[in-house]
């Protein structure tokens, strides 16, 4: 394995701008307990250079019709890849119609966006670039503007082959440095590999984490598991989590057209749930209080509210979870154990213009 | 602000307020592919075309329910798997795999299935003791015979996909 990094290290490509390209296949690196479920395209598998030149891209604002967004302005890696805001603004200072969403762990996510239309990160990508309140140009623009620059036509040919700049080519670029976003590194994980020592309130809050409730034989739960279980506390699942009666936003049933798919979302990681704040599809709650409060006491009922949330109480005949004070703040205790400091700061997902001037 | 423009505005209210307030009345149904010789999409009138088959079991509230429905087996034969005398060989190395509206998804070797290797029922249930399932569970949900714990009894079911393991 070292033999093969060596090797594989020892390739590299000149840009003719002065850039140092690493070459060669790219190796994922992951915690065993991850599972190897993971979903890379075969047309477009991982490379170095594929890599470097996506980095390159998501923090890049000529593909934005004001030249002033790029991926990177609502996904910020100091926020785990979100940007605070409950809808973020694009260039025509409209706003998007959904909460920006973290990237993390998405190598092992086979369906996404917040109503899991798209079935690849390559298809995803698209959108953003493309739409009108987010960055709002149009692929063939952005493709003309990459042309016209001293660095991109060098790096496509390193990356495709021949210098040829295209919209595929541009998102699959994209995917490939999307799918390195990788955070493994939270005081859970350290936790799961026996290389840190919760405190009382971390074990309590993750107890309640793990277990559901059962008022019968006294046992006390918060039940998150059922849909954010795991070590990646990702579990690829899409629920009407009871926030409103009606919901305003049809969610997944815009497209399927079933009443029960009506207000239907996809589970969000909780990798770094504490760096994501507002929270929820539309960004309606502003901490991490007002989301365990939500569980808690405020599930609305409806025809399309999913089966695990019905009467799953701490109370005999409860319609919520019922939570006392003391276990919500163990319970978000927890929630920060998964906070990954190293991922916010590790130096490859940041953004590399600061470095490479173009 | 004139009162046309306020008649504009209304009406743009009423407009959006309607188109929000209709309700999609798709109606639900399962999907049944992969390595089958016809793919089949089954509706509650085409469940009811099939024999008709009944499953006791306890659900998570500890009581026992009378489950009706269709054997998934037939099913898969009317879709062409390979079951019976021809599940043998490398059509043994075959699983279903279900999926629901969620997203969950559960599998069963094709010899789970299979009336030569077992006497288990499984069925793909459309009513809990004489009524439609529940809105949250339905309108399809796969009933396991006998397991213990309740996981692989899938709700919303929306697919069923024979596949090979690779």
């Amino acid at each position: 394995m070292l033999g093969l990094l060596l090797v594989v290290a020892g390739l590299t490509a000149y840009t003719g701008t002065g850039s140092v390209v690493p070459m060669g296949d790219y190796v994922f690196n992951y915690p065993a307990n991850f599972g190897n479920r993971i979903n890379v395209p075969a047309n477009n598998p991982t490379t170095q250079q594929g890599v470097y030149l996506g980095r390159l891209l998501f923090y890049e604002p000529k593909l934005s019709a004001t030249n002033t967004i790029s991926c990177g302005s609502c996904h910020q890696q100091s926020k785990a890849f979100t940007d605070g805001k409950a809808l973020s603004v694009g260039v025509n200072n409209g706003l998007a119609t959904r909460n920006s969403m973290s990237l993390a762990n998405l190598l092992w996510a086979r369906k996404f966006f917040w109503d899991g239309r798209a079935a690849s990160l390559e298809e995803q990508a698209a959108f953003p670039l493309t739409n009108p309140h987010e960055m709002g140009q149009a692929i063939e623009v952005s493709v003309q503007k990459l042309s016209n620059t001293q660095l991109y036509p060098g790096l496509f040919k390193i990356v495709y082959g021949d210098s040829v700049i295209t919209g595929e080519r541009i998102v699959k670029a994209i995917a490939q440095f999307e799918r390195t976003l990788i955070s493994a590194n939270s005081r859970y994980d350290q936790y799961l590999r026996n290389a840190y020592k919760p405190t009382d309130d971390e074990l309590k809050g993750m107890a309640l984490f793990n277990r559901g409730p059962d008022p019968e034989k006294g046992i006390r739960g918060a039940n998150c598991t059922h849909c954010h279980g795991g070590p990646k506390t990702y579990l690829e699942l899409f629920h009407n989590n009871g926030l409103d009666s009606i919901s305003k936003d049809e969610g997944m049933a815009a497209f399927t057209g079933l009443v029960t798919d009506r207000g239907r979302f996809k589970v969000p990681t909780l990798r770094n749930i504490a760096l994501t704040a507002p929270y929820m599809h539309d960004g309606r709650f502003k901490s991490l209080d007002e989301v365990v409060d939500h569980y808690s006491e405020h599930i609305k009922q409806s025809v399309s509210l999913s089966a695990f949330l019905q009467g799953e109480s701490n109370e005999t005949g409860g319609k919520s979870l019922k939570l006392l004070p003391k276990e919500k703040k163990q319970l978000i205790a927890f929630l920060n154990m998964l906070t990954d400091s190293t991922f916010i700061t590790d130096k490859r997902f940041a953004d590399p213009h600061q470095s490479t001037k173009n | 602000m004139s009162v046309k423009k306020y008649a504009v505005v209304l009406l743009l209210l009423i407009t959006g307020l309607a188109s929000q307030a209709q309700t999609p009345t798709k109606e639900a149904v399962v999907k049944v592919t992969g390595e089958v010789t016809t793919p089949l999409t089954i509706g509650s009138a085409d469940l009811q075309q099939y024999k008709q088959t009944t499953v006791t079991r306890k659900d998570r509230d500890g009581k026992d329910h009378t489950y009706s429905g269709v054997i998934v087996s037939e099913i898969l034969a009317k879709a062409g798997v390979t079951l019976g005398p021809e599940l043998r060989g490398e059509n043994l190395a075959k699983f279903l795999l279900v999926e629901a509206s969620d997203g969950y998804q559960v599998l069963f070797a094709l010899a789970e299935l299979d009336k030569g290797f077992t006497d288990r029922t499984i069925i793909l249930a459309d009513k809990i003791d004489g009524q439609p399932l529940a809105p949250a569970d339905g309108p399809f949900r796969i009933i396991v015979q006998d397991e213990k714990k309740p996981a692989r009894c899938i709700k919303q079911v929306t697919a069923m996909k024979v596949m090979f393991a690779k």
